[in-house]
C-alpha cells in the first residue's frame, strides 16, 4: 500500500516574494471579465478602429481575429466585451462557438445577454410607448416596472400599442409579442424560451398568440434582426456579437457549413447599420473560408492576427500578473522573483504562446516556494522544465 | 392563510363576510323560480341579481316601477342584502346595450346594496387584442361609474385579466383614479378548470387591495374553501341551481354526485333539513328540494371552514383532508398553498 499522497488544504506562503498568492492561473483559460491585456498593439488598434467606427457612425463593421490556439483569441474577445459592457448604449453578446448553425449562434448570443437584460429591453420599450401615449415620463426599465406595479399607467392601454408599433419596427409580430410577454410573470419564461430559440409547446405559444416556431437559421436571422432593430429604435447605437472558435465550422458538413456562412452573410446584408461582429478563428480555417466562401469573407472587411509574445510583451505580461498580488512596494518594472534569464527561458520554451507562458509561470512559482528559492533563476527554470 | 372576516355596513343592514351570494334567476325567466332559502338558511340572507335582465323584462320592470319592491318580487324579507351585477356575462354573446350611468341608475332603482360596474368578460378564445380592448373598456366603465356614484350602496369595480400583472395593475390604477368600496374579479368561469391560473389571479387581486374582494361565479363546493383560504370576502354561485337541474347532489366535503349513481339507499348522506326527514326517491323527484339541499351543502362547507378557523385548528391540515379525495382538487389546493406561502 502506498502512502505517497499528501493532500492538504494548507496554502503556500508567497510572502517572501511580496505576494499574497500565486497570481497565475493553474488552468489558463480566459476569465469571464479579463482585467489584463498585454501587447498586441496592432490587434488593439484594429479592434478599437472597428468598434469605434460602429459607435461613431452607426454603420455596421466586422472583423476577424486569427491566431493559433493559446495565443489569446478568446481572451481578446472577452476583454473587448468587458470594455463595451460598461457602455449603456450598446448590447454585447459572446458566443463561445458557432455550434451547428446560425440558430445556435443566435441562441448563445441571447443567452449571453441574459433574461434580465432582455426583460429590461421590454420594459424600456413599454416606457417609450408610455411616454408617447400618456402624460407620464418613465426614464428607464425600473421606473416603468414601478409605474405598472403601482397602477400609475394602465397596462391594457399601452400593451396593444406597444405590440403594434414593435411589429411595425421589427416586421415580425411574433417577436414583438414575445418581447412584450417578458413583462408578464405567467408567460415570461415561455417568452424567454421562444426568444432564445429553445422551442416551446404549441399551447405555450398560443397563450402568447405567437404563431411561428423559432427553429431554423432563417428564423434565427429574422429574430436577430428584429432584436437589433428593437434596440436601435430604443436609441442604442449598436449590437456587438463576438463569435469565438469560429474554426469549428470546419467540423460541419459542407452543406451545413455553407448554410451557416450564408445565414451570417444574410444577417450582415440585412443589417447595414448598428451591427458589429468580431470572429475569433484559427488562421488555417480562415484561409479556407476566404478561398472557398468569397461572398461571406468579403463582407468581413478585415483580418487581424494575434502573434506570439515577444520578450518585451512577456516581461510586461508577467509584471502585470504579479502586480495583482503584490503586498509591498517593489521597484518599478520588476518581475521578481522571476529573473530575466528565467523569463527568456520561459519564452523560448513556450514559443511565445500566452497560454503556455501562464501555465509555466504558475507552476514554477509554486515550485520555487516549495523549494524555498529566493529567486527564480534560469537554471531553476531549466531544471524544472526538463522534469 | 389569507382568510379574513369583515363586516359590511350596507343600506339594508350589516353583512358578515366572507359570504356567498346565491344567484337568483329573476329576470331571466318571467318570474324568479329560485326556491326559498333566505328565511330557512340563516347563512344566506343575501342574493345576487342581474340588473340588466330585470331591466329588460318589461312587465317585471313596470311592476317594480309601480310600487312593488324588488324584495317583494323575490319574496324575501326587506333586510335581504342584494348584490346587483351589471349582467356583464350576457355580453359574451350579446351586444353591449347599457352605459355605466344607466346601469348605475337601474341598480339604484332596484335598491341594491352592492353594485357591480358594467363589464364585458374576456375569454381565452378571443384574440389578445380583443381581450386587451375589453380590459381597458372595463376600466373606463368602472371609472365612469365611480364618477356617477353618489349613494350609500357599495360600488365594486369589475376587474378582468388573465395574468397577475394586469389584475394588480388594474386594481391599483382604479384605486388611484376612482372611488370604490371594493373590487370584483370576473371572467374566471371560462378558466375555472385551470386552478393554478385562478389562484394566481385571486392572490394578485388580494395583494393589490385590502378592500372588499368579490369573485364572480366561483362559489361552488370546490372553489368555496379555496377562495376562503385565499382571503376572498364574497363570491356568488348558481351551481346549486344548475347542479339540481342536472340531478347532481352536492355533498359537503366531497363534491357533486349524480343521483342516478345512488340507488340502493333509503336516505341520503346529508342530515340537512331537506334530506334529514325525506327519502331518496322523494328528493329525486323534487327539483326544488334538491336545489335547497345543494344550498345547505354550500352553507355547511362555509360553516365548517369558519369552525376550523374559530376553534384554532390548523386550516391547512383541514384542507389537506378536505381535498385528498380528488387528485385535481388536491393539486389545486397544493398550488394555492404554495402561492399563499410565496413558494410558487
Amino acid at each position: 500500500m502506498s502512502d505517497g499522497f499528501t493532500i492538504t488544504d494548507e496554502q503556500r506562503d508567497y510572502s517572501q516574494y511580496n505576494l499574497e498568492a500565486n497570481p497565475f492561473p493553474y488552468s489558463p483559460v480566459p476569465a469571464e471579465n479579463p482585467e489584463i491585456f498585454c501587447g498586441q498593439q496592432h490587434v488593439t488598434t484594429s479592434i478599437s478602429s472597428t468598434v469605434s467606427s460602429v459607435l461613431s457612425t452607426g454603420k455596421s463593421k466586422h472583423l476577424v481575429i486569427t491566431g493559433k490556439y493559446g495565443n489569446g483569441k478568446s481572451h481578446t474577445l472577452k476583454y473587448t466585451r468587458s470594455l463595451l459592457r460598461d457602455r449603456e448604449d450598446v448590447v454585447v453578446g459572446y458566443v463561445a462557438q458557432p455550434g451547428e448553425g446560425f440558430l445556435d449562434i443566435y441562441h448563445e448570443f441571447v443567452y449571453d445577454i441574459g433574461f434580465n437584460r432582455l426583460q429590461n429591453v421590454a420594459y424600456e420599450y413599454l416606457a417609450s410607448i408610455t411616454r408617447e401615449v400618456t402624460d407620464v415620463n418613465p426614464t428607464g426599465p425600473e421606473a416603468m416596472r414601478s409605474l405598472i406595479d403601482e397602477g400609475d399607467v394602465l397596462l391594457s392601454e399601452i400593451v396593444p400599442e406597444a405590440i403594434r408599433q414593435l411589429s411595425n419596427i421589427t416586421k415580425f409580430a411574433d417577436f414583438a409579442r414575445a418581447i412584450i410577454h417578458m413583462v408578464y410573470e405567467d408567460t415570461n419564461l415561455y417568452a424567454w424560451q421562444w426568444l432564445t430559440a429553445e422551442g416551446i409547446r404549441y399551447e405555450q405559444r398560443k397563450e402568447m398568440e405567437i404563431h411561428s416556431a423559432l427553429d431554423d437559421d432563417t428564423m434565427g436571422v429574422r429574430a436577430f434582426t428584429a432584436l437589433k432593430n428593437t434596440l436601435l429604435a430604443l436609441g442604442y447605437t449598436g449590437v456587438f456579437v463576438f463569435v469565438d472558435e469560429f474554426e469549428s465550422i470546419a467540423r460541419l458538413s459542407p452543406k451545413n457549413e455553407q448554410g451557416t456562412l450564408n445565414s451570417i452573410r444574410h444577417l450582415m446584408d440585412q443589417n447595414s447599420s448598428g451591427l458589429c461582429m468580431l470572429f475569433g478563428c484559427a488562421p488555417e480555417v480562415w484561409q479556407d473560408v476566404m478561398s472557398e466562401y468569397h461572398a461571406f469573407s468579403e463582407r468581413i472587411g478585415r483580418e487581424v492576427a494575434l502573434r506570439p509574445l515577444t520578450s518585451e510583451h512577456l516581461y510586461e505580461l508577467v509584471n502585470e500578473y504579479l502586480d495583482r498580488e503584490r503586498t509591498g512596494n517593489t521597484s518599478d518594472d520588476t518581475v521578481q522573483p522571476f529573473t530575466e534569464g528565467s523569463l527568456d527561458h520561459i519564452l523560448q520554451r513556450s514559443q511565445g504562446n500566452i497560454r503556455q507562458v501562464l501555465s509555466i509561470c504558475s507552476r514554477i512559482l509554486d515550485s520555487a516556494v516549495d523549494e524555498k528559492q529566493s529567486h527564480i533563476t534560469a537554471d531553476f527554470t531549466r531544471e524544472l522544465l526538463i522534469l | 392563510m389569507l382568510y379574513r372576516r369583515r363586516e359590511l355596513d350596507l343600506p339594508h343592514g350589516e353583512l358578515q363576510t366572507p359570504v356567498l351570494f346565491p344567484v337568483r334567476n329573476i329576470g331571466k325567466r318571467s318570474s324568479d323560480n329560485t326556491p326559498s332559502y333566505v328565511t330557512t338558511i340563516p347563512d344566506f340572507s343575501a342574493a345576487m341579481i342581474n340588473a340588466r335582465s330585470i331591466r329588460n323584462r318589461k312587465p317585471m320592470w313596470n311592476r317594480l316601477m309601480n310600487g312593488v319592491s324588488l324584495r317583494e318580487e323575490l319574496d324575501v324579507p326587506e333586510n335581504t342584502i342584494v348584490f346587483a351585477d351589471s349582467g356583464g356575462f350576457d355580453f359574451v354573446s350579446e351586444e353591449l346595450d347599457t352605459t355605466p350611468a344607466d346601469t348605475l341608475e337601474t341598480q339604484h332603482q332596484l335598491k341594491a346594496d352592492i353594485y357591480g360596474t358594467v363589464d364585458i368578460p374576456i375569454t381565452r378564445e378571443n384574440r389578445t387584442t380583443v381581450n386587451q380592448r375589453r380590459i381597458n373598456q372595463n376600466i373606463q366603465f368602472a371609472l365612469e361609474a365611480s364618477d356617477h356614484h353618489d349613494c350609500d350602496a357599495h360600488l365594486l369595480a369589475s376587474v378582468h385579466g388573465y395574468d397577475p400583472e394586469t389584475i394588480r395593475n388594474n386594481i391599483r390604477y382604479l384605486e388611484k383614479h376612482g372611488t370604490f368600496d371594493g373590487y370584483a374579479l370576473g371572467s374566471l368561469v371560462p378558466i375555472r378548470t385551470d386552478y393554478k391560473k385562478v389562484t394566481k389571479l385571486v392572490i394578485a387581486a388580494r395583494q393589490a387591495t385590502d378592500k372588499h374582494l368579490h369573485v364572480y361565479g366561483l362559489g361552488g363546493l370546490v372553489y368555496q374553501p379555496l377562495l376562503l383560504y385565499l382571503g376572498v370576502d364574497s363570491f356568488d354561485s348558481s351551481a346549486f341551481i344548475r347542479s339540481a337541474g342536472n340531478r347532481n347532489y352536492l355533498i359537503p366535503g366531497f363534491g357533486g354526485e349524480e343521483l342516478q349513481n345512488i340507488e340502493d339507499m333509503d336516505m341520503l348522506p346529508c342530515p340537512c333539513p331537506v334530506c334529514g326527514q325525506r327519502k331518496l326517491d322523494d328528493i329525486r323527484e323534487d327539483r326544488n328540494a334538491l336545489t335547497q339541499h345543494n344550498l345547505w351543502a354550500l352553507a355547511t362547507e362555509l360553516r365548517r371552514f369558519r369552525y376550523i378557523v374559530e376553534s384554532g385548528r390548523d386550516v391547512e391540515h383541514y384542507l389537506d383532508l378536505r381535498f385528498q379525495g380528488n387528485e385535481v382538487t388536491q393539486r389545486a389546493y397544493k398550488i394555492a398553498k404554495q402561492q399563499v406561502r410565496g413558494l410558487a
